[in-house]
C-alpha cells in the first residue's frame, strides 16, 4: 500500500517533470505559430476595435548590426516567455533575447560559419527559433544558415555544453545520406523555426529554388527528430521512400534513388496529446519538369502524419500528384477541433498556394469533405510524365484564384482589356493544373498560372480561432507566374528541360548563397538579346498596370464546421501606381489590395491583425505601410496604424504587466529589418496595474 | 497625433522641394549607359533577380508593382545607396560606383523609364536630386 503510494507519487512527479507537455499562459507566445497547432491566436482584448488606431510604439529593435551587412527581409515572428522576447535577426541570423517591456538587448548569439555559411541555400535571418523548458532548465534552439542546430541557455545565450558537441549538432551529418559534394558546399539548409514537442526537436530541410536545377540529382530533404536535452537523433522520416518503404513504387525507373529536394522547409505542427506530427512536404527536384522522376512521387506535395516518438508514418495524403507547378505545401498545417453536422472531429486544415483549404480528420487522414480525383489536361513536353487525375476538394471552395481565364484580366477600360487579350494570346491559359509548355517564340511562350509558385497562401500560413472554428488566410490573388520550359544546354544542367523563355539564353537561377554572379566568369555564350529585340520577353503589364484585375490580395474567413467562406476582403491599400495612374483618372476603383506573398495574420479575442505588403502615400497618411485591424466576425476594418515599412514577418502578441503588446517585423526597399512593438498609450488605469 | 502632424509637415516640405528636382521621367540616363549596364546586371545580379528582373522565391523582383512601390516618392540616390551597401547580396560593395550607376541605368530602362542625353551620375548627392516616381505626373 505504502509502496504503491510512493510509486504513484513518483510517477506523477516524473510526469510533471518529463512526460507532460509544458503548459504556457495565454499571455505568452511560446512557439512560432503561438501554439503547436499553429493557430496564431491569442485570446487577448486590451487592444480592440475602440483603441487600435491609438497604438503607439513601445520599443523598436533595429537589426542592422547583427551581420556584416544590413538585412532588408526580416521574416521572423518572435516568441515571448516569462517577460523575454526571443527571435532571430540580421544577415548573420543571430539569436537574440530582448526585454519584452523595453526592447533592451539582453543577449545575442551569432555563429560565424565562413565558407559554409556563404554557400548556404537559405540565408538571412530566417523565420525564428524555438523555446523549451522542463521547469528548471530553459533553452533556445535555432538552426544556422549553414545547417547546424544550436542549443543555448535561454537566460544567458551561452551554448549548452551537453547538447551535441558544445551546443551544436551538425545537421549535414547522420541524415541517412551523404550530403554531396561535401559538408561545406553540400546543398541543404533551413529557414523555418524549429518546433519542439515533448522534448523532441523536429527539423526539416530546404534547398535552392528549384526552377532551374543544376542536376536531376540532389540531396534529399528528410525530416528528423532530436532529443532536446542531448541533441541525439531520435528518428528520421524519409520524404522520398527508400527501397522497401511505402511509396517507393511511385518513383518509376528507380528515380527515388537520385531525385532530391522533397523537403519540409516550412513550419511543422504537432498534436502533443495524440502524439502526432504533421509534415507539409514540398516538390521534388525540378519544380516545373518531372521527366526524370516519372510516377506520382510520394511524398512530394503530400501532407504526412508521423508518430512524434518514432517518426513512423501514420497516414499521408498527396495534394498534387507528380508535382509540376511548384505548389509545395508552403505553410503550417492548422490543427482544429471542429464540429461538422453534429460530429466532433479532430481536424487538420491545410492552406495552400493553389487556394484550396484541404481539411482532414487528423487521426485517420480521411477527408472531412470528399476530395475527388478529377481528370486533368495532359501536356506534351517531351519526356514528361503526367498524372491523369488530380485531387479536388469539394469543400470549402477555393479562396483565391488558381487558374487564368479571360475574365481574370484587367478590365478598368475596354482598351486595357483588349491589350491584355493581345498579351495573353502569346501564352497558354487554363484552370488549376494546366500543364507547363515548352516555350516557343511564336507561342505559347509559357503557361500563365495563378496559384502556383508565389500564389495563394505562402510561408506565413493562416490563423485559426479555436472558439469559433474559423480559419483566416491571406492569399495573393494576382501573383502571376509564367511557366515555360526550354531545353537545357548540357553545361547548364543535366535536366532535359529547365524553366526559361524561348529566345533567351538559358540561365541558372540560383538565389542567395550560391556565390551567384560575383565570382563567376562572364558567360561565354552570346549575351541575351536586348529588350524588345528577338527575345520572347513580353512584360506582363498593361500600361504599367497588372495584367490581372483586382483584388490583388485577399484575406478570407472560412468556417470549418460548414466548409464555407464567410467573408473575404481585399487586403492592402490601393498601390500608388494605380491610384495615381493617368489612364484611370475619374474611375471609381474600390480598394484593390496589394499583391504579395509574405503576409501573415494574427487573431485576438475580437480582431484580425495584418499589415500591408507595400508602402503607399495617400491624402490620409504620409509614406508608409499600414498595420490593419479587422473585426474578425465581419471583416470590417476597425483601425490602422502607420508603419515605416511593409510587414515582412507575421505579427504576434503578448500581455506583460497589464499591457498588451503587438510585435511585427518590418523591412523592404530602403528600410532595413526592424522589430516594432506597439502598445496603447499609458493611462492612469494602466499605471496602477504596473 | 503629434508625430502624424510632423510627418505630414515633412511631407509637404518634401513636395515643395520636389518642384525643383528632376524625376526618372526626365531622361536621366542614356541608352548607351543602359546597354553598358545590362551585361553587368546579367553577370552580377540576374542569377538571383532573374534575367527579366522578375525575382525568384527568395529575391524580390526589380520591376513591377512591389518594386516601384518600394521606391516611389524616394530618390534614385536612395536606390543607388541600397544597391551599393547591400548588393550583390553575396558580395556587397564589390562593384565600383560607375558599375553601380550603369546597372542602375539598365534597371531604369528595363522599368521603361525614358532614356535621355546625359548619363546617370555616380555620386550619391547628385542622384539624390532625381526623384523616383512610379507613375508620370500629368502636367
Ligand atoms: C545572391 C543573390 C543576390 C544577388 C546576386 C543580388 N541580389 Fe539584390 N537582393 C537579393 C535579396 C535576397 C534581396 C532582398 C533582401 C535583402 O536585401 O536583404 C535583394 C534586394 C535587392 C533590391 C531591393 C529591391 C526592392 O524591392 O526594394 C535591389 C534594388 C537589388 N537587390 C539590386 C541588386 C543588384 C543591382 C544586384 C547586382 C549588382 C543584385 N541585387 C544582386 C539577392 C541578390
Amino acid at each position: 500500500m505504502h509502496h504503491l503510494k510512493t510509486g504513484a507519487l513518483f510517477a506523477l512527479l516524473a510526469i510533471a517533470c518529463f512526460g507532460q507537455p509544458q503548459r504556457f499562459k495565454d499571455s505568452e507566445w511560446p512557439t512560432y505559430g503561438a501554439d503547436l497547432a499553429s493557430t496564431r491566436y491569442r485570446p487577448l482584448d486590451q487592444i480592440n476595435a475602440s483603441n487600435f488606431s491609438k497604438l503607439e510604439v513601445a520599443w523598436r529593435f533595429k537589426t542592422d548590426s547583427l551581420g556584416n551587412r544590413p538585412e532588408y527581409k526580416l521574416e521572423g515572428t518572435p516568441l515571448m516567455v516569462n517577460g523575454v522576447v526571443y527571435t532571430t535577426a540580421g544577415s548573420r541570423r543571430a539569436a537574440i533575447a530582448l526585454d519584452a517591456a523595453t526592447g533592451e538587448l539582453l543577449w545575442m548569439h551569432g555563429e560565424r560559419e565562413g565558407a559554409r555559411g556563404a554557400a548556404a541555400p537559405r540565408q538571412l535571418s530566417g523565420r525564428g527559433l524555438a523555446y523549451w523548458s522542463d521547469g528548471k532548465d530553459e533553452r533556445i534552439l535555432y538552426t544556422t544558415p549553414g545547417f547546424r542546430l544550436i542549443a543555448l541557455d535561454a537566460k544567458t545565450g551561452a551554448p549548452i555544453p551537453s547538447f551535441g558537441k558544445g551546443g551544436v549538432v551538425d545537421l549535414k551529418l547522420d541524415d541517412d545520406q551523404t550530403i554531396a559534394p561535401d559538408l561545406t558546399t553540400g546543398e541543404i539548409g533551413i529557414q523555418s523555426a524549429p518546433v519542439i514537442a515533448k522534448d523532441t526537436v523536429i527539423i526539416g530541410a530546404a534547398f535552392r529554388e528549384g526552377m532551374t536545377p543544376k542536376s536531376r540529382r540532389n540531396n534529399k530533404g528528410y525530416v528528423r527528430g532530436f532529443d532536446v536535452r542531448t541533441g541525439k537523433r531520435l528518428w528520421i522520416f524519409h520524404t522520398i521512400p527508400m527501397k522497401g518503404e511505402v511509396g517507393y513504387d511511385t518513383w518509376l525507373d528507380g528515380s527515388a534513388e537520385y531525385t532530391g529536394n522533397t523537403g519540409v522547409w516550412t513550419q511543422i505542427s504537432v498534436d502533443e496529446q495524440l502524439g502526432l506530427v504533421y509534415l507539409p512536404v514540398e516538390s521534388p527536384t525540378g519544380d516545373y519538369y518531372g521527366g526524370h522522376r516519372p510516377g506520382a512521387n510520394l511524398f512530394g506535395e503530400s501532407l504526412v502524419c508521423v508518430d512524434l516518438k518514432t517518426g513512423q508514418r501514420k497516414w499521408h495524403y498527396q495534394l498534387v500528384h507528380h508535382p509540376l507547378w511548384d505548389m509545395d505545401i508552403s505553410s503550417a498545417p492548422i490543427l482544429a477541433d471542429i464540429n461538422v453536422s453534429g460530429r466532433a472531429i479532430k481536424a487538420v486544415a491545410q492552406p495552400t498556394k493553389q487556394g484550396f483549404l484541404y481539411v482532414f480528420d487528423r487521426v485517420t487522414g480521411v477527408p472531412v469533405w470528399p476530395i475527388e480525383e478529377r481528370p486533368v489536361e495532359k501536356g506534351n513536353v517531351p519526356g514528361e510524365w503526367y498524372s491523369s487525375t488530380q485531387p479536388f476538394p469539394s469543400k470549402p471552395p477555393s479562396y483565391s484564384r488558381n487558374g487564368v481565364t479571360e475574365d481574370d484580366l484587367i478590365d478598368f477600360t475596354p482598351a486595357m482589356r483588349d491589350q491584355a487579350l493581345t498579351i495573353i494570346s502569346k501564352y497558354k491559359i487554363g484552370p488549376v493544373f494546366t500543364p507547363p509548355v515548352e516555350s516557343k517564340l511564336d507561342g505559347p511562350l509559357a503557361t500563365l498560372t495563378l496559384g502556383t509558385a508565389s500564389g495563394g497562401t505562402n510561408w506565413p500560413g493562416g490563423s485559426y480561432d479555436p472558439e469559433t472554428h474559423i480559419v483566416y488566410a491571406f492569399a495573393c490573388n494576382a501573383c502571376l507566374t509564367p511557366i515555360g520550359l526550354v531545353k537545357s544546354p548540357k553545361d547548364v544542367s543535366d535536366m532535359n528541360y529547365i524553366a526559361g523563355t524561348a529566345g533567351q539564353e538559358p540561365r541558372m537561377r540560383t538565389g542567395p548563397g550560391e556565390n551567384a554572379g560575383a565570382d563567376s566568369p562572364i558567360p561565354s555564350r552570346a549575351p541575351a538579346p536586348a529588350r524588345g529585340g528577338g527575345s520572347g520577353y513580353v512584360p506582363l503589364t498593361v500600361q504599367g498596370l497588372p495584367l490581372i484585375k483586382p483584388p490583388y490580395a485577399t484575406i478570407s474567413a472560412i468556417n470549418l464546421d460548414k466548409g464555407e467562406i464567410i467573408w473575404q476582403v481585399a487586403h492592402g491599400e490601393t498601390p500608388d501606381s494605380i491610384r495615381n495612374h493617368s489612364g484611370l483618372k475619374g474611375l471609381d476603383i474600390p480598394r484593390t489590395g496589394q499583391a504579395g506573398y509574405s503576409i501573415g495574420t494574427l487573431i485576438t479575442k475580437t480582431l484580425l491583425i495584418a499589415g500591408d505588403s507595400q508602402v503607399t502615400t495617400t491624402n490620409e497618411h504620409p509614406r508608409g505601410a499600414m498595420l490593419r485591424a479587422y473585426d474578425k466576425a465581419t471583416g470590417k476594418e476597425v483601425g490602422t496604424v502607420l508603419m515605416p515599412a511593409p510587414q515582412s514577418g507575421s505579427p504576434m502578441t503578448y500581455m506583460l504587466n497589464g499591457k498588451q503588446y503587438i510585435v511585427v517585423a518590418v523591412s523592404g526597399g530602403p528600410y532595413s529589418g526592424e522589430y516594432i512593438a506597439f502598445t496603447l498609450p499609458s493611462t492612469d488605469e494602466h499605471a496602477e496595474t504596473r | 497625433m503629434n508625430t502624424l502632424r510632423r510627418a505630414s509637415q515633412l511631407f509637404i516640405f518634401c513636395f515643395a522641394l520636389a518642384g525643383a528636382m528632376q524625376s526618372v521621367w526626365d531622361g536621366v540616363y542614356t541608352s548607351e549607359q543602359g546597354k553598358r549596364g545590362q551585361p553587368l546586371y546579367n553577370k552580377y545580379c540576374a542569377s538571383c533577380h532573374g534575367e527579366q528582373l522578375t525575382g525568384g522565391e527568395d529575391s524580390p523582383p526589380l520591376t513591377g508593382g512591389a518594386f516601384l512601390a518600394n521606391w516611389n516618392g524616394l530618390t534614385v540616390g536612395d536606390l543607388f545607396e541600397r544597391i551599393r551597401i547591400s548588393m550583390p547580396q553575396n558580395r556587397p560593395g564589390r562593384l565600383t560606383r560607375q558599375q553601380n550607376a550603369d546597372i542602375l541605368a539598365y534597371l531604369l530602362s528595363a522599368n521603361q523609364f525614358p532614356a535621355g542625353e546625359a548619363e546617370l551620375p555616380a555620386e550619391t548627392e547628385r542622384l539624390k536630386q532625381i526623384r523616383f516616381e512610379s507613375t508620370k505626373k500629368s502636367e
